[in-house]
């Protein structure tokens, strides 16, 4: 298992946001966590990221537990993500906004900065050699010195997915990465998610675009109301009673008599 | 002969040097997103541990300076760290608050600082100089120049050369891993950390720089003037320093040596209508911040700048 997700609650204040949630990601799978606006999966994104720690329960990666780790550590480990509203560095061109995703992999400090020490430039050029492939990967290589902010809005989801990339992770975090893409630019998506699996990365998505998920996920858990709903392959999920009843509501059968 | 090395422009000449110290002091703290007022505070514990090391211990000058700008920056360490919790406006007011506090401690501790009257006979870097080359047998008036333009040259030249190497340094850190880590910290510090930056560490090295470079300012000025008093770094030195950022432009490195040069000598060549100069300054600042609040000079006019220049290049 890459991600064991065991137990897991987190409360703030009075608000269940999760409750007592568990599962388990296997190596090279894409994973779907799904569920309403509010049913907690990016709170599930915050806590394996540990922007928040969570109340009770553990969140163990490769067999070690990651609970209370600091968070630039855990992407030392190899767990990168995106945001559901994307936080590129909006000053900076699109390919230092992938050579910072590079940062975990790198270790120049101040003195090799400065005198441009011969193992700082080296690692400054293979950098620069793997943002670029990786701007290529995700189809941006001739936006390469645009300002990210500058860019469209599909192509500043797929820069912050190179970016996540530059960090080698094993397992990657997608929080909604076809939000207000069209069809054409979500069948790309889907290309790219296919690609970074063939690449041997974990994938862990959050999506709220059904044909999408369905089409992608290996397996899917269901949130509702901070709650696991249901957890199964897309077709035991299309099928199950709860989560259709979550997303569509329950049926009054007195009334329709 | 050197009629023109003048011993008045050549200390304008070296006021500018000191403050485009403190204003890049200024600049590589906000290059990571947080706005320190406490240069004035910084400069003002570089000069007195110079100051106080070379008169009360006779250390040589280099070192007296040297150890004014690691004290300097050691306190940015210990300050820094509390600091972390504090963005923006705040740590404006804690970091303004640091060196007032700083100043009215040497106001006090009259038995070690001389109080408000403050240090008199604090080395020359000058003097020191021409005393240096003396004991080789070499004299101003060899290559025909007074003793007092000599002096004034040298200190000119040293704190060129310091200058010149602190900008290099701070550039060519900029355009690395430390520096990209810098703005992506002040650009968003969250997806910063969560791209695997040290937010924690990152941060407390920029503050701490930004307190050496201010130490070793102060450090400079209290040996370049002979002379220093609580005064000098009160509230309105560090407003002073924070304007040539601004004004400069804070994004690029060159606003800030820009904003420093311009400022600082705008009101010497004004001189000839004295009485006015300062409302002139002051008309200035504001159309400057209701028009371009980013400063003059900023990405987008650089990058422009660099177009224009390469076109050029192609057509040749």
């Amino acid at each position: 298992m890459v991600l064991e997700i065991q137990n897991v609650s987190k409360n703030f204040g009075g608000i269940h946001a999760l409750k007592d949630v568990s599962f388990s990601i296997k190596e090279g799978e894409i994973y779907g966590l799904i569920g309403p606006n509010g049913a907690g999966k990016t709170t599930m994104f915050n806590l394996i990221t540990n922007i928040f720690e969570p109340s009770s329960g553990e969140i163990i990666f490769n067999n070690e537990a990651i609970t209370g780790i600091k968070s630039h550590k855990i992407t030392e480990k190899g767990i990168c993500r995106t945001y559901q509203n994307i936080r590129l560095f909006s000053q900076m061109s699109a390919l230092k906004n992938v050579m910072v995703g590079g940062h975990s992999r790198t270790s120049s400090g101040v003195f090799g900065s400065v005198f441009r020490t011969k193992a700082q430039k080296k690692e400054e050029t293979l950098l620069t050699q793997k943002a670029e492939e990786l701007l290529e990967l995700v189809g941006l290589i001739e936006h390469k010195d645009t300002i990210a902010e500058n860019l469209a809005y599909g192509q500043q989801r797929r820069l912050e997915i190179a970016r996540a990339l530059a960090s080698n992770p094993k397992l990657l975090l997608l929080d909604e990465p076809a939000a207000g893409m069209n069809e054409k630019e979500t069948d790309s998506l889907y290309d790219l998610i296919k690609m970074i699996q063939s690449k041997g990365i974990t994938v862990l998505i959050i999506e709220h675009d059904m044909p999408l998920v369905m089409k992608l996920c290996d397996r899917i858990t269901v949130l509702n109301f901070g709650e696991k709903l249901a957890e199964g392959t897309p077709t035991e999920i299309q099928n199950n009673e709860a989560v259709i009843e979550a997303y569509l509501g329950k049926e009054e059968e007195e009334e329709i008599a | 002969m050197f009629d023109f090395i003048n011993p008045y422009y050549l200390q304008i000449g070296s006021f500018v040097l000191i403050n485009i110290l403190l204003a890049i002091s200024v600049y590589v703290p906000l290059s990571s997103g947080q706005l320190s007022l406490g240069s004035a505070g910084f400069m003002a514990i570089g000069a007195y541990t110079s100051a106080l090391l070379t008169i009360n211990f006779d250390i040589p000058l280099v070192f007296g300076i040297i150890a004014g700008a690691c004290v300097a920056g050691i306190l940015g360490i210990i300050i820094g760290i509390p600091s972390l919790r504090l963005t923006g406006v705040f740590l404006a007011i804690a970091t303004l608050g640091l060196g007032e506090v700083i100043r009215v401690i040497f106001v006090n501790w009259e038995s070690l600082t001389k109080g408000s009257i403050g240090l008199t006979g604090v080395p020359q870097i000058g003097r020191e100089l021409l005393n240096f080359v003396r004991g080789f047998g070499f004299e101003p008036s060899s290559i025909g120049l007074k003793n007092n333009q000599f002096v004034f040259l040298m200190v000119f030249l040293l704190l060129l050369i310091i200058v010149i190497a602190t900008i290099w340094f701070v550039a060519r850190q900029q355009n690395s891993r430390v520096g990209r880590s810098f703005s992506s910290i002040q650009m968003d510090e969250k997806a910063a950390e969560s791209m695997g930056v040290n937010i924690t560490y990152y941060k407390v090295l920029a503050f701490a720089q930004g307190a050496f470079i201010a130490g070793l300012a102060g450090a400079l000025f209290a040996h370049v003037m002979g002379y220093i008093s609580p005064s000098d770094f009160a509230y309105h030195k560090a407003v002073e320093v924070l304007i040539y950022t601004v004004f400069g432009g804070s994004e690029v490195i060159i606003g800030s040596i820009f904003g420093a040069i311009f400022l600082t000598l705008m009101p010497e060549v004004l001189r000839f209508i004295s009485e006015y100069r300062y409302i002139i300054y002051g008309i200035l600042l504001v159309i400057l911040m209701a028009v371009r609040p980013q400063g003059l000079i900023d990405i987008h006019l650089l990058s422009r700048f660099k177009r224009v220049k390469r076109s050029k290049g192609g057509v040749r």
